[in-house]
């Protein structure tokens, strides 16, 4: 490749050429944000901050590599339009089921009430 | 301008031959992920309700889980996923060479990631005796971090298979949306585990 040809390549691509460190940085970033998250829950503060500083950092580490590594920041909008109706459709079923089953009403019956119950013969037997 | 910087100048983030301006391997690969991610959505809601109601006799999982051996797994897939971006950063400049050594290496960190499971596994059923049929814990536990391990190790396979046909000459930068597509699905799979370290095990030492 000649000089001028090369050096043309580059200007019409000059994130090619950052790419190698800018991956590197990256990847040191999530290895610091996993050791944050390994220490944060053993800190001596109320579970609901400790749960919400947790959700905050893997969010981060997620947005990081699907926008980094997987080059969605590059890419078309589409691509990040496509995968967030599954992430959201995902997220939302999350959310309805664990509110649905978070409910007091929703609590499995303890064993020793479960049991009478199932023995009573159906109307119909 | 030689072959090699008219080469260079492929864009490979945008197609024009089709009608999205995206190449249709990596829309393909989208949409597949999209719909992956509800079926991992299903798999992590359903361990996490059985966590809110647990049965009176489930192990307690702070007693069974390892964070040392799992923090390392995740480091592991970390980098796995670093050197799976340079594979895809090496053959879209046409470097072959480069790109068979980070795919290498990511086969040999995907390896170690599986080798922790099944070591992970083990122990919890021979030492923990805690089986995917005697617990709610163990059921929901063992499928899901299982679903995540054979994708996984799908990911290995293909991952070889690419490394062998790049040896057949037929790989170039031309084709480098068949590396990146396969990336893709590499850093699901990794971003999935990101999501799985903290809802499954990190929630249990609070």
């Amino acid at each position: 490749m000649s000089a001028s040809a090369s050096s043309a390549a580059v200007a019409e691509h000059p994130l090619e050429e950052s790419k190698f460190s800018l991956y590197v940085q990256i990847a040191m970033l999530l290895a610091v944000i996993t050791g944050l998250e390994l220490v944060t829950v053993y800190l001596p503060f109320v579970k609901w901050l400790l749960i919400g500083v947790l959700v905050v950092l893997s969010t981060v580490k997620f947005l990081f590599v699907i926008f980094y590594f997987m080059h969605l920041r590059w890419d078309k909008l589409f691509c990040t339009i496509l995968f967030f109706i599954g992430l959201v459709l995902a997220g939302a079923t999350m959310w309805a089921l664990l509110k649905l089953f978070g409910a007091d009403a929703a609590k499995p019956l303890e064993t020793s009430l479960l049991a009478p119950a199932t023995a009573v013969r159906a109307w119909w037997v | 301008m030689s072959s090699s910087a008219a080469i260079g100048a492929i864009d490979h983030h945008h197609d024009p031959s089709t009608s999205t301006g995206i190449p249709n391997k990596k829309l393909l690969m989208w949409a597949f992920l999209a719909s992956d991610c509800m079926f991992f959505g299903c798999l992590i809601s359903t361990h996490l309700i059985y966590r809110l109601h647990p049965p009176p006799d489930v192990p307690l999982a702070k007693n069974v889980f390892s964070i040392e051996l799992t923090s390392f797994s995740t480091f592991i897939l970390l980098m796995s996923s670093l050197m799976m971006a340079l594979a895809v950063n090496a053959i879209q400049k046409g470097n072959l060479k480069s790109m068979r050594w980070s795919i290498l290496t990511t086969i040999l960190f995907g390896l170690i990631f599986l080798g922790c499971q099944v070591y992970e596994f083990r122990n919890f059923v021979f030492e923990k005796h805690m089986t995917i049929s005697n617990s709610i814990l163990g059921s929901t536990f063992f499928t899901l971090t299982g679903t995540h391990g054979i994708h996984v190790l799908i990911g290995v396979i293909w991952l070889t298979s690419m490394l062998i046909y790049s040896f057949t000459g037929r790989l170039s930068e031309k084709n480098a949306i068949d590396v990146e597509s396969m990336g893709l699905y590499w850093h699901f799979v990794d971003i999935v585990w990101i999501v799985i370290f903290t809802a499954v095990y990190l929630l249990e030492y609070l």
